[in-house]
């Protein structure tokens, strides 16, 4: 039995302890909005924060999370940084088919928090890992940079 | 009741007493045997015997793994199972003892010191028939090794007699009196059984080991064995205990890096079974082995200092940005598990970068107490030259080298890597 603080509240799962955390925030805790991509760290559909920092989801198992929290972009609604993210995406229309959105917003949000005014250099390395098949790269690097400009 | 009665009461008794004696040996034996096939469990996992009799995907201990000795020819593994056509389900204590610790199997067959038997020559008699004893615990399964392809005159297995007087130890050395229990352990463990020199000292040009530049670093299976001797710049003499022995016991140290290849087999199979007080006593032997130096040297760059370091715009610095920033950041962190954080990894300093390019080729598979730590294998969706400018980048990052890779280097890792 494993206790996962999840988006605020303390959670008892029941789960191998190999079990990526990826399925625990999905099929177990019924949290959907963290996408399931390559399942090998590879594409980034699956980042959520865990102490604040951008993790891939699909390759972490849940029993290394221990009393970290995690944040998914479902906990994220009161969030100020999260709120200005989601304006610059809107402001823009930022997403196309929107699977890897989620995933790209956790990343954009995880960049911000540590750094208000990235450059384009610390923008691309960042979001490197994120990988997106419409091609959204060049407005996700916009709507970073007017949030930065927002805030 | 009339005298006979008594007697013939006393008689059934002391039938039913010798009975259950009888009865009680039996079990008792059992438990012996279960308790020896117990020791024996643990004692193959520290002799590491399933890494080599597996064929890659295959059943364990069933044997089939190739072995490729340049110049030499392929030796194949056999099966180690209890099956008595084609495993050692026939050999007797004695006969399972003298392949293991003379090299020499039933029908004075001379096994190749592929199988280290010059090293498992040093195990003691009563450890060997606990491994024989765990090993017949297993399901037999029939599996015929393929048969060795080796060129004349290496395929003369008499002249392993030769090679056995003078390379293969008679017997276990004794302790050292006027060293400590856990060194003794501990060389019995990296010595004898863990036979770690198998690999990581080099070979004279009889393919012994050599004496004289013992742990000092080998090449094997197209892998760099690293120098493990107490050299402070090219050996371990700058690791800590602490670094050591969770190197040993999970495949990865802070500012060490992640086991990879042939070792990331043996912490999977092997040393990650081992108790902390066995792991402890290694560690205090190996801090004693004589220090040699090698031509490797380990670069150490501090995560502070990778991440003061800007973008990079080379053709490397930008796919190593793409394709593996995702989980090995660049400040030398894992992303998510410490498995992948590179700060400190041997492999980022060696400026041939043999071991970085294979591991890239062909990815790694690292069991921990967490389930499997995967790197996928990046060689089928990357060019040769795409493969040399991340090692170089990562070497140049990583390891404050100038990398010397190139795209044949790339070419030969793939080459070496076995068809699974």
């Amino acid at each position: 039995m494993l206790t996962l603080q999840v988006n605020g509240a303390a959670h008892q799962v029941d789960v191998p302890d190999d079990m990526p955390l990826l399925w625990v925030l999905r099929d177990v805790l019924g949290l959907p909005g963290t996408k399931f991509g390559c399942g090998i760290g590879e594409c980034g559909a699956c980042t959520v924060h865990v102490d604040g920092k951008a993790v891939r989801a699909c390759s972490l198992p849940a029993s290394l999370v221990g009393d970290r929290p995690v944040t998914t972009i479902e906990g994220l609604a009161e969030d100020e940084v999260a709120t200005e993210v989601t304006k610059a995406w809107l402001d823009i229309d930022v997403v196309q088919c929107g699977y890897c959105q989620p995933g790209q917003i956790m990343a954009a949000i995880a960049l911000l928090k540590s750094n208000l005014h990235p450059s384009d250099d610390e923008i691309d390395q960042a979001m490197s890992g994120n990988i997106c098949r419409c091609g959204t790269y060049r407005r996700i690097r916009a709507a970073i940079r007017n949030v930065a400009g927002a805030v | 009741m009339s005298r006979p009665s008594i007697m013939r009461l006393g008689r059934r008794a002391a039938g039913m007493a010798v009975l259950a004696g009888m009865v009680l040996t039996c079990v008792a034996a059992r438990a012996q045997d279960a308790d020896l096939a117990r020791r024996g469990a643990y004692l193959e996992q520290a002799a590491d015997c399933e890494v080599c009799h597996t064929k890659p995907g295959g059943i364990p201990f069933a044997g089939g793994r190739a072995f490729d000795l340049p110049g030499i020819g392929t030796i194949y593994a056999p099966n180690i199972t209890p099956d008595r056509e084609t495993g050692i389900g026939r050999y007797t204590d004695a006969q399972f003892d003298a392949a293991v610790r003379r090299g020499v199997a039933p029908g004075w067959r001379h096994l190749y010191p592929v199988m280290p038997y010059a090293s498992y020559a040093r195990m003691t008699e009563g450890d060997v028939r606990a491994i024989r004893a765990y090993l017949m615990t297993l399901r037999p399964v029939h599996a015929p090794a393929p048969a060795n392809q080796v060129r004349f005159p290496y395929n003369i297995r008499f002249a392993m007699i030769g090679w056995n007087l003078l390379y293969r130890p008679s017997g276990p050395l004794a302790d050292d009196p006027g060293r400590s229990a856990a060194w003794n352990r501990g060389r019995y463990l990296v010595d004898a059984a863990g036979h770690c020199g198998e690999c990581h000292s080099p070979r004279n040009m009889l393919q012994a080991l050599s004496v004289t530049k013992s742990y000092a670093g080998a090449p094997i299976d197209g892998w760099l064995a690293y120098n493990i001797s107490s050299d402070v710049d090219s050996g371990i003499g700058a690791w800590s205990d602490p670094q050591l022995a969770a190197y040993l016991s999970t495949g990865h140290a802070d500012g060490r890096g992640t086991a990879v290849g042939p070792m990331a087999e043996v912490v999977s199979h092997s040393l990650r079974y081992l108790t902390p007080e066995d792991i402890a006593a290694m560690v205090t032997y190996l801090r004693s082995l004589p220090a040699r130096r090698s031509e490797e040297t380990v670069g150490v760059v501090s995560p502070e200092t990778l991440a003061q370091a800007g973008p990079n715009h080379s053709n490397g610095g930008r796919l190593f940005a793409g394709a593996c920033a995702g989980c090995h950041l660049t400040d030398g962190h894992g992303r998510q598990v410490d498995f992948a954080a590179l700060w400190g990894a041997r492999s980022l300093g060696e400026i041939d970068g043999r071991n970085l390019v294979r591991t890239m080729v062909e990815g790694v598979t690292l069991q921990s107490a967490h389930g499997a730590m995967i790197m996928p294998a990046f060689g089928p969706e990357y060019r040769n030259q795409d493969l040399a400018d991340i090692a170089n980048y990562a070497i140049g990052h990583f390891g404050n080298r100038v990398g010397h890779v190139t795209a044949e280097d790339v070419a030969a890792a793939r080459a070496g890597v076995p068809p699974s």
